[in-house]
């Protein structure tokens, strides 16, 4: 190894604990350098015996904290869907080979997501399942490379953090916001049962059976109760008034114009799927079929979420 | 534990860690009354649950406010000391604190003001209630931090397990204070010990009172005190177990039928008093009046010829002595104080001269004789039998009381003429009685005499020797011509030492013990004894061999003190790095591993041959196929471990257990 790699990698090197001063902690110091100079200047034995358990306290602190950051695993239980800017569950389970671990607080690395869970204690052998109430800054896949975990066990004088690395992808939908144009109703193309004159001859819910008429169509016939009560009844459905509409993004760099466009279009997309009707994609050369329900949604909202992104993913 | 409870036992904790930092304070008594009655108060209400303070915020913090501006300004003025005046404030900071709406800043400025008054006690008071005190105060401060740390930031009405923390606080606070221990030894004492102060009489008050008169009808019930009054190291120390030897402290010359008065003029104090020379050897003490003595009379070895050196301790630090002396009668301070520290010098074997002693007045006042029943007379003269050698007939007087009269600590009420009722009625009394008979019966013989009272005893304590409250004695000097003035005591062997209940004595006999190595080890622990830890600890000083009997009982042994506590660190060094050397290594081992071996193991207990290289599931096929009885708990054995080791199926102990437990051991002869 080089000098120069050698100096790459002191850079790169961090410190495997840090530590925090609390503000109850900065008073302790003080006090104890009060109590220092005092028994330095009277010579009072009484003081020296004050200020030598005060030292211990500090020593203390880091052994016992050290203790309850050792031996620690910890692993990430993403959710199935995120969105930006709006808080989601992040799940941990931490759990310890042996000993105790008191007050842990885990958070993720800086610039990733905001939030934090607490864990109160943690026994040798049990496995504690906490959630941190996390929001993600932006939309997109969000790799978390490693947890924080952090406690001032055992007196709340200083903070010791202990970075754990697990590799995670966390794919954030955008943001659901306020959608700007809402398609008029004559946009988009009419599908299912909108044809049919008959409002009671759709092919959506059951809404009953009735004796079936002359020149009406003999499939609707239900032959198993036409043969029970002797007569041919005829089945009546609902109508599905639907309309497939196929959302476009169009292509452009990555950044807040594209953000914003791929907020609109979720909303609208949502809009749209909980209207009943079907929804498609058209974006920078990708193509999803319109099509309804909560997978389908979910689908739109991660296509949205790695436009511009794509070369991320790898 | 539920949040309820949790939060109610984390107040209790900081409640007590507050009043063990104040109980040294106040026992200390350098704080004024009511402060203390104020936190008391403080302290009852708020383990009752009552915060007065959670409405009216302002108005006492204004309050406060205004004692504060009060306290610096006395202590600006110089009438009160600056130390008293802050740990007043900070007592008052805590109380109010205490009756505060509890939070968490308000909970950390009542430990903040704990352990303010925790030092300001450490400035005041030198008991070794503090030691006690300090581990009260940081056991309850550190489970009340440990359990607000485990609470969290946001609390949650959730069960939570409080035993571990617990249990690993209090280990730490144990740990703590071993190593405040260790820091204490260990660190370099750079200056003089001049902040120490000498602790009020505590909350038993003082004993001895020393009184200016001798009443007869008083009780005796002082005797019966195991309290020690005062503590003297001797040169050359005299190495017994037990004194048993005169401590003058006042004479008094005049009788009046009833009690005994001094009637000495007193001198211009001064820092050296000189009664007289010694002829002969002569011993010299360094005395420790404690506060418990409760009198400004100094005591010496019969027969002290010098006081001096003296120093008072009170509440505003150590300071020195200036001496009175009351010619003929004592020696006192000049100034009242909580101790008193003094060197006397007394002389050993025949009397000194004393200036006080050759005066013809004193000798004519101890002459004089009161109103008595004419009884006494006439008893004093059938007991000399006509002999006219005074020395003579004191022997005959003192031998006729110590045999006819008996002792007794229990006396009636008051009585118009007490000794003729002790001579004729009662027939026994406790010394003050005994003294006085003599005294008067030798000034019917024309003899001067005169009583005087002090301690009788000296238990050893350490290097040095106690006095205890029951050793307060009176006696009789009786002028025998040539002789001076000789001491004799008519009062029987059994009345002369204190009389404390054994147990009483053997409790305050430890204490004081203990008391003697807090003085020594923590209080006066300076420079010079840091120094000879470590000579003794790198080398220690070795005896001349066999060059006298003297210097071969004197070699020290290779376990000096010092050398013991490291070797006792070493090993304890030692152990630990073995276990965690062990921890760690068992920490490498997959825990399906371990499994393993101890499957193995159990399978050898069992007789159940392993090839030297068949895995643990070939085995298990071939018990199977053998149909042997365990074939099927090995293969859930075997089973498991594979599922453990490489399925990501993890072995809780308690399976592993029932795994194990299904492969008993083979019995004694059977295959």
């Amino acid at each position: 190894m080089t000098l120069r790699d050698r100096l790459r990698a002191l850079k790169r090197w961090r410190a495997p604990r840090r530590l925090k001063v609390t503000g109850m902690g900065r008073t302790f110091l003080v006090v104890t350098l009060g109590i220092g100079l005092g028994a330095l200047n009277t010579g009072n034995n009484l003081l020296y015996l004050v200020l030598g358990f005060l030292l211990s306290v500090i020593v203390l602190s880091g052994v016992l904290s050290e203790r309850v950051l050792r031996d620690l695993t910890v692993r990430r239980l993403l959710p199935d869907g995120a969105f930006a800017h709006e808080p989601f569950p992040l799940r941990y389970e931490v759990s310890r080979a042996k000993g105790w671990a008191f007050a842990l607080r885990l958070s993720e690395a800086p610039g990733t997501v905001e939030g934090w869970a607490w864990v109160a204690s943690v026994s040798a052998g049990t496995k504690e399942i906490v959630r941190a109430d996390v929001v993600a800054p932006r939309r997109g896949p969000l790799p978390l490379t490693q947890v924080e975990v952090s406690t001032a066990f055992p007196f709340g004088l200083f903070e010791k953090s202990r970075t754990l690395p697990l590799d995670d992808l966390l794919l954030v939908w955008p943001r659901r916001g306020f959608t700007c144009e809402v398609p008029d109703s004559k946009a988009g193309v009419h599908v299912g049962d909108l044809g049919q004159s008959r409002h009671r001859d759709g092919s959506g819910d059951l809404l009953g059976l009735r004796e079936l008429g002359p020149d009406e169509d003999a499939r609707r016939i239900h032959w198993r109760k036409s043969a029970a009560v002797g007569q041919l009844l005829k089945v009546e459905r609902e109508r599905e008034d639907r309309k497939q509409y196929t959302l476009r993004v169009e292509r452009q760099p990555k950044g807040d114009h594209l953000d914003r466009a791929c907020e609109e279009t979720a909303a609208l997309g949502h809009l749209l799927l909980e209207n009943g009707h079907e929804v498609g994609l058209e974006a920078f050369g990708r193509r999803i079929r319109p099509s309804a329900g909560h997978g389908h949604e979910r689908r739109l909202l991660a296509a949205l979420a790695w436009l511009g992104h794509e070369d991320e993913g790898d | 534990m539920r949040l309820v409870d949790r939060r109610r036992l984390r107040l209790r904790f900081r409640d007590l860690a507050a009043l063990a930092a104040y109980i040294p304070v106040a026992l200390a008594r350098a704080v004024p009354l009511w402060v203390t009655a104020v936190f008391a108060l403080a302290f009852g209400l708020s383990m009752a649950g009552l915060r007065p303070f959670a409405r009216g915020r302002l108005w006492s913090a204004l309050a406060l406010l205004a004692m504060a501006l009060v306290f610096f300004g006395l202590a600006f003025r110089g009438l009160l000391d600056l130390v008293v005046a802050a740990v007043s404030f900070a007592t008052l900071v805590a109380a109010h604190r205490l009756l505060s709406e509890p939070s968490e800043p308000t909970n950390q400025q009542i430990l903040l003001a704990a352990l303010l008054l925790t030092a300001g006690s450490a400035a005041l008071s030198g008991e070794i209630w503090f030691a006690l005190c300090l581990l009260a105060f940081g056991t309850f401060a550190c489970l009340h931090l440990g359990l607000t740390v485990v609470e969290g930031p946001v609390e949650r009405d959730e069960a939570l397990m409080v035993g571990p923390v617990f249990k690993q606080v209090s280990v730490g606070v144990l740990l703590a204070l071993v190593g405040g221990v260790a820091f204490f030894i260990v660190f370099p004492r750079l200056s003089w010990n001049l902040a120490s102060r000498r602790a009020n009489p505590s909350v038993l008050g003082s004993t001895t009172g020393m009184a200016d008169r001798v009443r007869l009808s008083g009780g005796g019930a002082i005797k019966t005190s195991a309290r020690v009054v005062a503590k003297a190291r001797l040169d050359p120390d005299p190495q017994l177990d037990r004194l048993d030897r005169y401590w003058v402290g006042r004479r008094f010359d005049v009788f009046d039928g009833h009690e005994w008065r001094g009637s000495g003029i007193a001198q211009p104090a001064s820092p050296m008093i000189q009664l007289g020379t010694a002829s002969g050897a002569y011993v010299t003490q360094r005395v420790e009046l404690l506060p418990a003595y409760g009198s400004t009379t100094l005591v010496g070895l019969e027969e002290p010829i010098a006081f001096a050196n003296g120093i008072r301790v009170s509440a505003a630090g150590a300071a020195p002595l200036l001496l009175v002396n009351v010619k003929g009668e004592e020696v006192r301070a000049a100034t009242e104080a909580v101790t008193y520290t003094y060197m006397v010098i007394s002389a050993d074997g025949p009397r000194g001269e004393r200036d006080a002693e050759r005066d013809e007045a004193t000798r004519l006042r101890a002459l004089v004789v009161p109103e008595l029943d004419g009884r006494i007379p006439a008893l004093s003269r059938q007991v000399s039998g006509g002999e006219r050698d005074p020395a003579k007939i004191a022997r005959r007087l003192e031998a006729y009381l110590k045999s006819s009269y008996g002792y007794t600590l229990e006396l009636g009420d008051d009585v118009d003429d007490p000794l003729a009722t002790f001579l004729f009625d009662r027939k026994q009394g406790h010394c003050e009685q005994f003294a006085t008979a003599l005294a008067i019966m030798l000034r019917t013989q024309r003899i001067p005499a005169r009583v005087a009272a002090g301690f009788f005893g000296g238990l050893r304590l350490g290097d040095r020797y106690a006095l205890r409250a029951g050793d307060a004695h009176a006696w009789v000097e009786a002028w025998l011509g040539d002789a001076g003035w000789v001491t004799l005591d008519a009062t029987p062997e059994s009345g002369r030492r204190g009389q404390p209940p054994a147990l009483w004595a053997a409790l305050t006999d430890a204490f004081e013990r203990v008391e003697e190595l807090w003085r020594q080890k923590v209080l006066d622990y300076a420079l010079m004894d840091q120094v000879t830890f470590v000579r003794d600890l790198v080398r220690p000083p070795r005896g001349a061999r066999g060059s006298s009997p003297d210097d071969e009982l004197r070699r020290p042994t290779p376990f000096t003190a010092p050398r013991l506590l490291v070797v006792l660190a070493g090993v304890a060094a030692l152990a630990t790095l073995v276990g965690v050397l062990r921890a760690r290594r068992r920490q490498r081992l997959h825990p399906a591993t371990t499994f393993l071996q101890r499957l193995e193991a159990r399978l050898a207990r069992a007789s159940i041959a392993q090839r030297p290289t068949e895995p643990i599931e070939e085995l298990s096929l071939r018990l199977t196929a053998e149909h042997h009885p365990l074939a099927q708990a090995v293969a859930r054995a075997s089973r498991r471990y594979l599922e453990a080791r490489f399925g990501g199926r993890e072995l809780s102990p308690g399976d592993a257990a029932a795994l194990l437990e299904a492969i008993p051991p083979a019995r004694p002869g059977v295959q």
